[in-house]
């Protein structure tokens, strides 16, 4: 097991190495000039401008090879250039941001665990009642519904109609709190921080501004999750051993929660790892229309205006987080499921 | 478990229910746009939201009076110099300005005449490559840059001497370097008791535009603070060094230490909003509010949901969301005129092998690089926008016409000069004798573009599309929408056959925009082809030159309906519109006031909150 480990973890800086020169490659599709469009990124910047010298002062116009190779050096020196996206060093944004996204991925796979899971089991044990029905429509109706119609509707409700959860991060008075220096910031998630400076004045605040967005997030993708369960309890119950379980008279709440639902928890686990790495990778939308200050919307951002060091950056981060998760989700496998040998 | 839930619901809906019927946060405007200052070093800041900033923590020597972008009052200086008072001196070529005594920046430091000589001093020898210096440069100097300028006077290319990491290439050019700063800088700018005194090279009638509040790379610093945090230092020797550093480079990049009735208490670049607080120190007449928080939200119906719920007090709306606000309850909608124009200009030699000529020839199935060089092209082009229709229904009324590029409001401007209005028929008759009768027999195709997220320039292209192609089945312009990227390389690469451009006064003097549109050495003047430069060398730079060079204000209104006029006749470019905007905020707020050249949408100083 810990030779497998180690050797996964060799492939990582390989893995990040690779991944960082093909999307820099991608710039090899741009014109300096279409580069140059992160430095004057609207029409009204063009004010005063002498576009070439601007090329060459950032050297756009240098062969790729060295403007990698740049950015390689600097990189092994610890620096990941300066983000014009965030207003600073790269790895200080990337920092910044991280903990918002973390928190709200946090805050969110519990509910969509919670309930695909419950939800999924329930569908299955009562296989095609009306019960099941309602659940697989309330379910695809939620997947169906792309994250920026229903975030948009979260907020009108919610925020527009009843003014009960704002977008942002935190109201201004938390704010102005959580910034003074008599709060310590240890996570940089204000939830966990307020909690450990004993502010649950500013850990309600908190929360009422992840409420929204945990919303729309839960019930746009728990459905994914309770489809997953439903399949596999269906499967599982139809195995023998769990005849064999009701022959045996337990109770049929036994069989179900001991017996099947562990077994068909498997697949589940997977998907659920896929779930979480991709909140962690931020939820683009939603942090947009929340207001809240993610990762997701950051590289969002990058990406608009091409700021190449934040796209690398974050690029990377999100490398060493797939492969860190996926590892994760592989040995969790050996620990689910004493069949599964990992080589 | 039921009688929990049913309490808990009730008291949401109770909380919900409360709603406000006073005045939220009274002492603190919250103002929501979109985006964020680029920086708040004066002598890099080029765009509203940094000079927004930059406004509220810095003082200018002048400021303009009220609604007025003509008249001035002191800030820091004790007058507005005048021929009356004759603090403008030889013909215009001299200015002295009395410094106000007494006055402190927000960390105690004291301003000083020496403040102001460094201050400028410092922002001309920076000079970054896309910053605003260029202003005070050109009416200094008349140069456009100051490596144009070392170039020039020394006679050898900057790029010859200085390293791009600032170091020299010989050491024979450092005493070169002193002595163009001992001869040409220094005595530029002078301390003379009390007074700061400027000396210009030649008469320059914005000189006063261009220093005022509003100008923010005027602002005036603290040469004591800026030594400090590592600005140039002041002396001759090494100057070079400091010269056009990265934007990120600058030590002041996110500090402002100013003399203004705001202080800077944080830029959270994360969320991209910006905190003041009121200088309680403040030498003159005090803000009424106590705290200012600008926030930049990217999404509109985020901020418009803010605005509805009392959480901002005025946000940024683009017209096109005009319905989305008229008659929400506790809204009103203010509106103004900026100093800005949009139009659209032709390109008389496109690079060849650019996509959008079709074939690049004149055979019906594209057009020939020089197409727009013909008068009658671009006549016929005028003719055929229906800028009436534009301006009612694309700007639902929040617009007007001007006859060529100088806007409404502006020296120069004279609403009786020749138009071209929209008539097909003589549309007509000038694609018939385009190209000797060829353009009318053989067609034409090209292609229009836009650079997507903005409405109003697809749609003036789409509108041009319709009518140039019901003039003549062989008449085929496409319409294409680009991202913003790939607009800025075409046009940069001289690709565009037609572009729409608009430009928003730095200062509210017409050479702003007609040096910028028709000077063969302007920024859009350089992208009209080869053709056109040639044109405008012959018949405009002149006459762009003595208008500038021209003291009296009746002679230079002359000069600009004459180039004006010239505009007309040759259809140098088609003016679309000059726009106005909305600006809604809640009822609470009191004391708003607009100016046009004031950078942000808020008059931080007047402003206050109350039921």
């Amino acid at each position: 097991m810990t030779f497998y480990i180690i050797r996964r973890l060799l492939f990582l800086p390989l893995t990040l190495l690779g991944i960082s020169l093909l999307i820099f490659l991608m710039i090899g599709l741009l014109s300096p000039y279409q580069r140059l469009a992160t430095f004057i990124n609207s029409p009204e910047r063009l004010k005063g401008a002498d576009i070439d010298k601007l090329v060459e002062f950032y050297g756009l116009n240098d062969p790729l090879i060295i403007q990698y190779g740049r950015w390689l050096k600097n990189l092994f020196q610890g620096n990941l250039g300066w983000s014009y996206v965030g207003k600073k060093p790269v790895y200080d944004a990337l920092v910044e941001r991280f903990p918002y996204t973390l928190e709200l991925a946090l805050f969110s796979i519990f509910p969509i665990l919670f309930l695909g899971i419950n939800l999924g089991v329930i569908s299955a044990v009562n296989h095609n009642r009306p019960i099941d029905h309602s659940l697989r429509i309330f379910a695809v109706v939620g997947w169906s519904f792309p994250d920026f119609v229903f975030g948009l509707f979260i907020l009108m409700i919610f925020y527009s109609v009843l003014g009960w959860f704002p977008p942002g991060n935190l109201s201004l008075w938390a704010e102005e709190i959580v910034k003074s220096s008599t709060f310590h910031n240890f996570t940089g998630m204000t939830t966990i921080d307020a909690l450990l400076n004993g502010r649950l004045d500013v850990l309600g605040d908190a929360i009422l501004h992840l409420i929204g967005p945990v919303l729309t997030l839960t019930y746009v993708q728990f459905a994914f999750i309770l489809r997953i369960t439903r399949s596999s309890m269906l499967e599982v119950l139809q195995k023998d051993y769990v005849r064999t379980a009701r022959a045996k008279g337990l109770d049929e709440r036994v069989v179900i929660n001991k017996h099947a639902r562990r077994n068909a928890l498997i697949p589940v686990a997977t998907v659920s790892g896929q779930t979480i790495i991709g909140l962690l990778a931020g939820a683009v939308i939603v942090e947009t229309i929340f207001n809240r200050t993610g990762i997701g919307s950051f590289m969002s951002l990058a990406a608009q205006q091409l700021d190449y060091a934040s796209i690398m950056g974050g690029t990377l981060f999100f490398g060493f987080i797939l492969v860190l998760g996926n590892l994760i989700v592989d040995i969790s496998y050996a620990f689910i499921d004493p069949r599964v040998r990992l080589e | 478990m039921k009688r929990c839930g049913v309490f808990l619901l009730a008291v949401l809906v109770l909380m919900g229910g409360m709603v406000f019927a006073e005045v939220k946060n009274p002492d603190t405007y919250i103002y929501l746009s979109i985006g964020e200052p680029d920086t708040l070093d004066p002598h890099y800041a080029y765009d509203t939201a940094s000079g927004e900033a930059i406004e509220m923590v810095y003082d200018n020597l002048i400021a303009y009076k009220g609604e007025s972008v003509t008249e001035f009052i002191p800030r820091l200086s004790l007058e507005v110099p005048s021929l009356e008072n004759g603090l403008i001196k030889d013909d215009g070529k001299t200015y002295v300005f009395p410094l106000r005594e007494g006055v402190k920046f927000h960390n105690g430091s004291d301003l000083t005449p020496e403040d102001v000589e460094y201050t400028f001093e410092r922002g001309i020898l920076m000079d970054p490559y896309a910053g605003p210096m260029w202003m005070i440069i050109e009416a200094l100097f008349d140069y456009q840059t100051i490596e144009d300028m070392v170039g020039d006077k020394l006679q050898i290319a900057w790029s010859d001497m200085v390293n791009e990491d600032g170091t020299l290439k010989s050491e024979e050019y450092a005493s070169k370097l002193v002595d163009f700063y001992h001869q040409y800088i220094d005595p530029a700018i002078e301390v003379e008791g009390q007074n700061v005194v400027f000396h210009l090279v030649r008469p320059f009638a914005p000189f006063l535009s261009i220093l005022s509040q509003n100008a923010s790379w005027s602002a005036i610093m603290d040469k004591e603070t800026c030594v400090s945090l590592g600005l140039w230092n002041g002396e001759p020797d090494g100057w070079w060094k400091y010269h056009s550093l990265k934007k990120e480079e600058s030590p002041i990049y996110e500090k402002a230490i100013g003399t203004g009735p705001f202080q800077l208490v944080e830029w959270d670049r994360a969320q991209q909003k910006l905190t003041f607080v009121r200088n309680d120190n403040y030498w003159g007449e005090k803000p009424k509010i106590a705290k200012a928080v600008i926030w930049g939200i990217e999404e509109w119906s985020t901020r418009r949901a803010m605005l509805e719920a009392g959480d901002a007090d005025q946000i940024y709306a683009p017209l096109q969301y005009l319905e989305q606000v008229k008659g929400m309850p506790g809204i009103r909608i203010e509106e103004g005129a900026r100093i800005t124009i949009t139009a659209l200009h032709f390109n008389w030699t496109v690079e060849k092998g650019s996509q959008y000529l079709g074939s690049g020839q004149l055979d019906g199935e594209g057009i020939p690089p020089d197409f727009f060089s013909d008068v009658h092209v671009r006549r016929a082009f005028s003719y055929a926008f229906d800028y009436n229709t534009f301006i009612e229904q694309v700007l639902q009324g929040y617009g007007f016409r001007v006859p060529s590029v100088i806007p409404k409001g502006l020296l120069g401007f004279n609403e009786n000069l020749p138009m071209y209005n929209f008539d097909l028929e003589k549309a007509k008759e000038e694609f018939q004798e385009a190209w000797n009768g060829e353009v009318w027999e053989k067609g034409f195709k090209l292609t229009l573009l836009y650079n997507t997220g903005n409405e109003a320039r697809q749609t003036a292209c789409e509108m041009l599309k319709e009518h140039i192609e019901s003039l003549n089945p062989k008449f085929k312009i496409e319409v294409q929408g680009v991202q913003w990227p790939t607009y800025l390389d075409a046009y940069r690469q001289g690709q565009l056959p037609a572009f729409i451009i608009g430009w928003l006064a730095d200062y509210p003097d017409p050479h702003n925009f007609v040096f910028t549109y028709f000077h063969s050495k302007g920024v859009y003047g350089t992208t009209q082809g080869q053709a056109f430069l040639d044109f405008a060398r012959e018949n405009l730079d002149s006459l762009v030159e003595k208008a500038i060079a021209e003291t009296d204000n009746e002679a230079r209104q002359k000069i600009y309906e004459e180039i004006q006029t010239i505009a007309y006749e040759n259809a140098l470019g088609i003016t679309l519109y000059q726009p106005k905007e909305i600006y809604p905020m809640r009822d609470w707020v009191k004391g708003w006031m607009f100016n046009p050249m004031r950078s942000g949408e808020v008059n931080w100083e007047g402003i206050y909150k109350e039921e």
